[in-house]
């Protein structure tokens, strides 16, 4: 009798759990999972000398994650041309993003995964959903998990719903919104951001509908975004001013800043601009003034410390750590950070590999009958009851 | 043997004038490895993501270069070692030979492609398509079968692609002499070609395995820089002076301190070192100093640094003038006293360098969107001297070797092929001792044409044509920027009968890589241009244009036919007549009969703005009822 109840819970509870796994929508829940990594796809789609700006635009956003710490392969850098050793550039090997000079963003240590021909919206596509061919080596693939800050910038020409890439095939909003349903739905984020420079940015997120996702745009419908300034020795125009305006935001900020993103979206001036930044908040659930910028554009690294080397891993010591951990800063920015703590505290003791809330919840249940002291008399109760419900129900039909 | 079992890893640089003023510097550098069999997985030096690509793909050999800009055969030589090896074509040029059964190679090419693209930041990948890449038979290298050869002729080639290529070393460019490439100086030269090129006998079960090597060549031409100072000596200008600081902006701070040997050599070339000769002959024929080979300090040139050793070619018995080797040993150099080369002329000198025997070039000839033809042009080269090397004896023929691929939206149709020698049209068999072709077929491989050609030593031109029809791709097959032209990838012309090599005298030299370069006995191979085809592209926004107005055209066609048809005015009519009667409702027009009725006087239809006093009384009745319900019910309930 004994044997035949549990093996019936059994049965239930690896249903619940089949269950659970056939839609992990609904039992998925963002808040249940640690921020781990993050992730950044900056695309640069305009071919073309003249579309310089669109080159050196995606070269500082990399440039500034890359300071903001995240490493190379956690980037995927996609530049539809070569400026940098383009044979019009009268400085070989070197990107400006300023006529100053100052700073010469190509580098000695940049890593382009997709470039020329390969900056297309399938290839694209693929890098946001995952799907490639078996060949396709890691440093291409997007490899973020359910516990990844993705930022997707976007650089090009762009009209209403949709962007250009390298002026032969176009990205729509509508294709953005499933390349991100899908995203969500293989759990391939945590949180995303989306910061699109081109002109009538906003309309390229009307379609999105994915929780999690927060939109930037440069400008609103029917409004162009501008060039800053004009480099008379480059001979084009070198940077746009929303990204300008984004750079001289972030020039300020090092790694262990608390700026959040509300100062960020505050910092456009859209007489400056000459376009209205537009931002998309309301698929994001979080307020924007606790959320610091350096979520998106910095990075945390999961790190286990493990008693002895070469051991196997095990989730019990697994914690979050920002890297290099220098002590007051740290701590300032745990503290205020309003999810670090609470992630901190949520994740450790429930069992990290079942998410799903019912399973959680039968298991409870489980664990408290075998607690129970009088098992016999309740596999009796049961009898009876299930003796009434079958007369009960034979009753009935008959 | 017991010193072989080591990882090795060694550092070179060459550089040598060039008579137009230029300046080649050659960096050379080498790993090896002990087969895994006796020495194991682990290494100290090796690169692992290199190894561990052998061993997946089971490479047998490998060479992939990355390029940019062209060898310029006239004024940088065609006849010696380096323009043989390291002058490639543009773009990326990738082949490899695999130790896999003949039905996975190319699986395994695949593969390989794309695992590269992703080490080196380039879209290799592209060459896995089998438009892209080729099978040769013999005449590129020989290997039966197993070998694949692909280009990418537009492929840029920047920093992204160097950086990785510097990080298979030991010492990347932190210190040695690769710390002397400074990117932006790199790159303003007017040629670069970065190469790769794997040996490995990994896979062989045979006894004495060398294990893997790894052979990474950097060939830059850079222009010293002459501002301000080219000087003018008795009417002819100096060869420009420079030094290491002014090509590449860095110094040597000593070497790299894994490297077993890490040598700079300064090369003159046998018609520069006869030159010399002359012009100290003229100069000193008063003084009468004796002139001796190993010059380093004289009038007419001078070296900033005291060569450690001085290499003087042998073996080549039929010249009397030999090529000058100056060694400097960088381990003597460290930061405070760092290494900086420099070479100053104070007397002007002209010279020429070494040609191929025959200078080769393509062209297209036709014009029209439609057909057109290459042409495959050798020339004699204009001091004849080189020729005699290979026809010594009477009657003894040049032998050339072309291999060359073609897209298949080109189509070559190769019964065309007409041969000229010195402007007459040959028979065509006449001189055409072997000839290997697959034509292409549409999307899906490349026409191959692979040739031996056997022309007689006494000639001036020799001209290949061959006519072609442009193909049409499908719309969705052009690249973004169609209009620019379509690229036909470099030709392969190796005169095998010549080998461009350069002895040393010493023995010991030959434990060196770099001399070992310049040593090995290779053809001399030199690459035609890329050729740029114009294809017919559509008008991309044409289809949008085409759909768009006949589906206009079709609405307003069928529109009014519809309208046309369908349409009937009597009925209309009635349907009209009706609904304004309808308007009036049931119990308006029952109400308005009742009070004509009562009133006595005929039925007739009210006007329509008449139907508000009606619609008044319905509701004044519809209340009358309302109330009279009312007053039955409580009439009934109280009773």
């Amino acid at each position: 009798m004994d044997v035949l109840f549990k093996s019936a819970a059994v049965l239930i509870s690896i249903f619940l759990l089949l269950f659970c796994n056939a839609i992990p929508s609904v039992a998925y829940s963002s808040s249940s999972t640690m921020h781990t990594n993050n992730w950044a796809v900056l695309v640069c789609t305009s071919r073309f000398w003249f579309n310089y700006r669109h080159m050196a635009n995606t070269l500082s956003l990399y440039r500034t994650v890359k300071r903001l710490g995240i490493p190379d392969e956690r980037i995927i850098l996609m530049l539809a041309d070569d400026m940098a050793c383009n044979a019009r550039n009268k400085y070989p090997a070197q990107v400006f993003n300023n006529e100053n000079h100052r700073l010469n963003l190509y580098g000695d240590n940049v890593e382009v995964d997709y470039r020329g021909y390969e900056v297309t919206v399938e290839n694209f596509m693929r890098v946001l959903t995952g799907r490639h061919e078996t060949a396709v080596p890691r440093s291409k693939r997007l490899l973020s998990d359910e516990g990844s800050h993705i930022l997707l910038y976007m650089t090009g020409h762009g009209g209403d719903e949709f962007l250009k890439f390298q002026d032969s095939e176009e990205l729509q909003s509508h294709d953005l919104a499933d390349a991100v349903k899908q995203m969500k739905e293989k759990r391939r984020f945590k949180e995303l951001l989306i910061m699109v420079d081109t002109c009538q940015a906003a309309t390229l997120f009307s379609q999105l509908q994915s929780p999690g996702v927060l939109a930037i745009g440069s400008s609103m419908k029917g409004e162009n975004s501008y060039s800053h300034h004009l480099d008379s020795d480059v001979g084009v125009s070198v940077v746009d001013r929303f990204t300008f305006y984004t750079l001289a935001y972030f020039e300020r900020l090092n790694m262990y800043d608390n700026a959040s993103l509300s100062s960020l979206f505050n910092s456009y001036n859209p007489n400056l601009l000459m376009s209205t930044a537009y931002y998309r908040t309301d698929l994001y659930g979080r307020q924007l003034e606790e959320v610091p910028v350096t979520n998106f554009f910095g990075s945390v690294m999961e790190t286990i410390h493990t008693d002895s080397p070469y051991r196997a891993f095990s989730g019990k010591y697994s914690k979050i750590e920002i890297p290099l951990d220098q002590s007051d800063e740290v701590k300032q920015r745990r503290l205020k950070s309003s999810d670090v703590p609470q992630e901190l505290t949520g994740s450790n003791i429930t069992d990290k590999h079942v998410t799903c809330p019912v399973t959680r919840t039968w298991n409870a249940i489980l664990g408290r009958i075998g607690m129970m002291k009088e098992l016999d008399s309740l596999v009796n109760y049961g009898l009876i009851l299930m003796f009434l419900i079958a007369t009960g129900s034979s009753w009935f039909s008959s | 043997m017991a010193e072989e079992l080591n990882e090795e890893f060694t550092e070179g640089l060459l550089l040598r004038p060039l008579p137009d003023r230029r300046v080649l510097a050659h960096f050379h550098f080498q790993s090896s490895v002990p087969p895994t069999r006796t020495y194991g997985r682990h290494h100290h030096l090796f690169p692992k993501s290199i190894y561990q690509l052998i061993n997946k793909f089971r490479v047998r050999e490998m060479e992939l270069s990355f390029t940019q800009g062209r060898w310029n055969y006239e004024h940088w030589g065609g006849y010696d070692p380096i323009s043989s090896s390291n002058a490639k074509p543009p773009g990326v040029e990738l082949w490899a030979d695999f130790d896999v059964s003949l039905d996975q190679v190319d699986a395994s090419w695949k593969n390989l492609t794309h695992a590269l693209s992703g080490l080196f930041c380039a879209s290799i990948n592209f060459l896995e398509h089998s438009t892209s890449y080729s099978a040769p038979q013999w005449s590129f290298r020989s290997f039966a079968g197993k070998l694949r050869y692909g280009t990418l002729p537009r492929e840029a080639v920047c920093t992204e692609n160097l950086t990785p290529w510097l990080k298979l070393l030991p010492c990347r460019d932190k210190a040695g002499l690769s710390a002397l490439m400074d990117r932006p100086s790199i790159y303003r030269g007017y040629y670069h070609s970065q190469r790769l090129h794997l040996t490995s006998d990994e896979f062989d079960t045979a006894k004495s395995n060398s294990g893997i090597m790894l052979e990474q060549t950097l060939t830059v031409v850079l222009q010293p820089n002459t501002l301000g100072d080219r000087a003018m000596v008795s009417g002819k200008t100096l060869q420009p002076s420079w030094s290491l600081s002014s090509l590449f902006g860095r110094k040597v701070h000593g070497k790299c301190s894994v490297s077993k040997s890490s040598n700079v050599y300064v090369q003159f070339e046998p018609n520069l070192v006869s030159e010399l000769k002359e012009v100290w002959e003229s100069v000193e024929s008063e003084s009468g100093i004796l002139i001796h080979d190993a010059f380093w300090n004289n009038p007419i040139f001078e070296i900033s640094a005291s060569p450690d050793r001085v290499v003087k070619e042998v073996g080549n018995l039929q010249k009397e003038v030999s090529s000058i080797l100056y060694e400097f040993l960088v381990e003597d150099y460290n930061d405070s006293k760092p290494f900086d080369l420099g070479l100053r002329w104070k007397l002007p000198v002209v010279w020429s360098c070494k040609q191929a025997p025959l200078h080769a070039s393509r062209f297209l000839m036709g014009s029209g969107n439609e057909r057109g033809a290459i042409a495959i042009s050798l020339r004699s080269s204009s001091n004849n001297n080189t020729q005699r090397v290979g026809c010594s004896e009477k009657g003894s023929q040049l032998r050339i070797d072309i291999f060359q691929v073609v897209p298949w939206y080109v189509k070559v149709y190769y019964h065309t092929l007409k041969v000229f020698i010195d402007g007459e049209l040959q028979s065509t068999m006449e001189n055409i001792e072997k000839m290997h072709l697959s034509p292409s077929e549409d999307k899906v491989s490349p026409g191959v044409m692979e040739m031996k050609l056997r022309l007689p030593c006494s000639v001036k031109t020799a001209v290949l044509t061959l006519e072609f029809d442009k193909g049409f791709l499908h719309i969705d097959e052009y690249p973004p920027d169609a209009n620019q032209g379509f690229d036909i990838p470099s030709a392969v012309v190796s005169f095998t009968g010549f080998q461009a090599s350069i002895g040393f005298e010493d023995n010991f030299l030959n434990k060196l890589p770099i001399l070992n370069e310049l040593q090995e006995r290779k053809h001399v191979i030199s690459y035609t241009e890329v050729l740029l085809v114009p294809l017919t592209t559509p008008d991309f926004s044409m289809p949008y244009n085409v759909i768009t107005i006949t589906c206009t055209v079709f609405a307003l066609y069928f529109g009014s036919l519809l309208n046309a048809l369908r349409r009937r005015v009597g009925e209309e009519e009635r349907l009209l007549k009706s609904k304004a009667a309808k308007k009036r409702g049931p119990l308006s027009s029952m109400l308005s009969k009742l009070s004509a009725k009562l009133k006595g006087s005929p039925l007739e239809p009210s006007p329509t703005p008449s139907t508000s006093p009606s619609f008044i009384n319905y509701k004044l009745i519809v209340k009358v009822i309302l109330v009279a319900g009312m007053a039955a019910g409580g009439q009934y309930y109280f009773r």
